[in-house]
């Protein structure tokens, strides 16, 4: 992650509880299940079940996360027990995260209940900006999150685990002595019970301790997972976030303010969305062999298909040349107001086979399309742009670019 | 006033504009026209997005109607 960007962390305060209530409150009920011993577990058919998640109350009578409901009942008496409804927690997930989007493209998925958001632009009072999302979250959706803001994923993770709920907080690099060596080493993200007694153990109770420990001595316990420890303690994060959770692919789509009615404009919005696609693949250190597109017509038809490559690929010239190959066989004449290309089964660059069917010059072009995005990530996003963009009013890299300030990068043309 | 979540049948006016207006109602087996409309506003609790609608009866009586987005359900709120 480049130093300049700003990152934030939003997690849903008690998310199921906080969803639920929010849910009831809509029905008209009043009760708030935060307020008072509660569980979400089990379900409607069986009533034994498992606890799920739980309110501070209920925390504090002895309950358990992962506990039989049983269990929990005898440590709290007055318990009261709700079933989950994933169906509620689905949506109110996806909302929050379309909410997000608008405030920057660059929204990434860590859970049903956490968002990371990247914004590039410098000049901006972030804090002020994450009391406004929180705040309008509250308004809208009827429940709080925690923000924290710092330069990279870890430290804006560790951030909004501070003081909860409803709270906005910072962790830049020079509050890290300050914020965050002070506290319990387990509260350091990917310390989890089997690595803290080994800290112990070594003399390491806080992530101050972690920080300035005998270095050798950490690596020769905990050998490779020592050194990600480490590096974290000093808030250095080579943002592990996304490979934690496996991408299943990439899109990108644009609603179009005309309608499309010639092949030639169509190609020049599916290269424009195939750019952005190839950077966020590279991005990710990733290579594709399913590329689809998907069109809405004038009339809201909706038609959709998928080609597979027969080798992997990050090259945006490959990416294009199928698309286009699937525009053509897809489209039937009718006027175009959306288009969207994805690409899927995607495994890690460094897992790449040279293969027979890849065309000659693919290194070639994997280079050079490097090399671009290097240039672009520099100089911004119009530097090197293909020719045929030239006065065609497209945009050259639809979608993914939160510099250019607007609400919806969907609604660019 | 007693609150409700009431779902009713719904008979209304969906104009060229996309605007929406509740017409009339069924509740109880009692048929009830809307007669004048006060406000109109957009919930999204929970991410669920309902249409608000404050209605008015017998020049005095506030209820409201809501229109859930995703269900296309009606429900009767408050009387
Ligand atoms: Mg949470």
């Amino acid at each position: 992650m480049k130093p300049e960007s700003t990152v934030m962390h939003i997690d849903v305060n008690s998310a199921f509880l906080s969803w639920h209530t929010a849910y009831y409150k809509q029905m008209g009920i009043e009760n708030d299940f935060l307020e008072k011993p509660t569980v979400i577990g089990g379900n409607e058919k069986k009533r034994h079940g498992i606890v799920l998640a739980k309110s501070i109350p209920a925390k504090k009578s002895g309950v358990k996360t992962g506990q039989s409901l049983m269990e929990a009942k005898i440590a709290c008496p007055n318990l009261e027990i709700i079933y989950p409804r994933y169906d509620v927690y689905v949506k109110a997930s996806k909302s929050l995260r379309e909410f997000l989007k608008t405030y920057t493209p660059d929204v990434d998925v860590f859970s049903i209940d956490e968002c990371f958001l990247n914004f590039t632009d410098k000049n901006k009072n972030y804090e002020k900006l994450a009391y406004e999302i929180k705040n309008t979250i509250k308004k809208n959706f009827g429940y709080t999150v925690n923000v924290g803001i710092s330069t990279n994923k870890l430290l804006a993770k560790q951030a909004s685990e501070f003081e909860k709920p409803d709270k906005i907080h910072t962790l830049y690099k020079e509050e890290i002595k300050t914020k965050l060596w002070p506290l319990d080493v387990s509260e350091l993200f990917m310390i989890g019970r089997r690595t803290a007694p080994k800290l112990k153990k070594l003399g390491i109770s806080t992530i101050g301790d972690l920080a300035n420990c005998d270095y050798n001595l950490l690596i020769a316990s905990l050998k490779s997972h020592g050194k990600l420890i480490y590096d974290y303690a000093w808030g250095i994060d080579n943002s592990i976030f996304r490979e934690e959770h496996d991408i299943k692919g990439i899109g990108n789509g644009s609603t179009i303010s005309f309608d499309v009615e010639e092949r030639q404009v169509a190609y020049k919005i599916i290269m424009s969305l195939c750019e952005n696609v190839g950077i966020r693949l590279r991005k990710e250190n990733k290579l594709c062999k399913v590329v689809s597109i998907g069109i809405k017509s004038k009339d809201f038809k909706y038609s959709i298909k998928q080609k597979k490559i027969n080798y992997y690929t990050s090259s945006t010239e490959e990416i294009i040349e199928t698309a286009k190959y699937l525009f053509d066989v897809l489209w039937d004449q009718s006027p175009i107001r959306h288009m969207n290309v994805r690409v899927s089964d995607l495994i890690d660059r460094k897992n790449k086979q040279i293969n027979f069917f890849e065309k000659e010059n693919a290194l070639e072009k994997e280079k050079l399309d490097e090399a671009i995005d290097k240039i672009r990530e520099k100089y911004g996003s119009y530097s090197i742009i293909k020719a045929s963009y030239l006065d065609s009013g497209i945009e050259p890299v639809m979608g993914g670019y939160p510099s250019e300030e607007y609400p919806d990068m969907k609604s660019i043309l | 006033m007693k609150l409700l979540n009431h779902p009713v049948d719904m008979i209304a006016v969906f104009n060229m504009n996309g605007d929406i207006k509740p017409f009339k109602f069924k509740y109880k087996d009692k048929k009830i026209k809307v007669e004048k409309i006060i406000d109109i506003k957009e919930e999204k609790l929970a991410g669920n997005r309902r249409l608000v609608f404050i209605c008015m009866t017998d020049r005095k009586d506030i209820y409201e109607l809501k229109y859930e987005i995703d269900s296309h359900k009606w429900f009767l709120f408050k009387r």
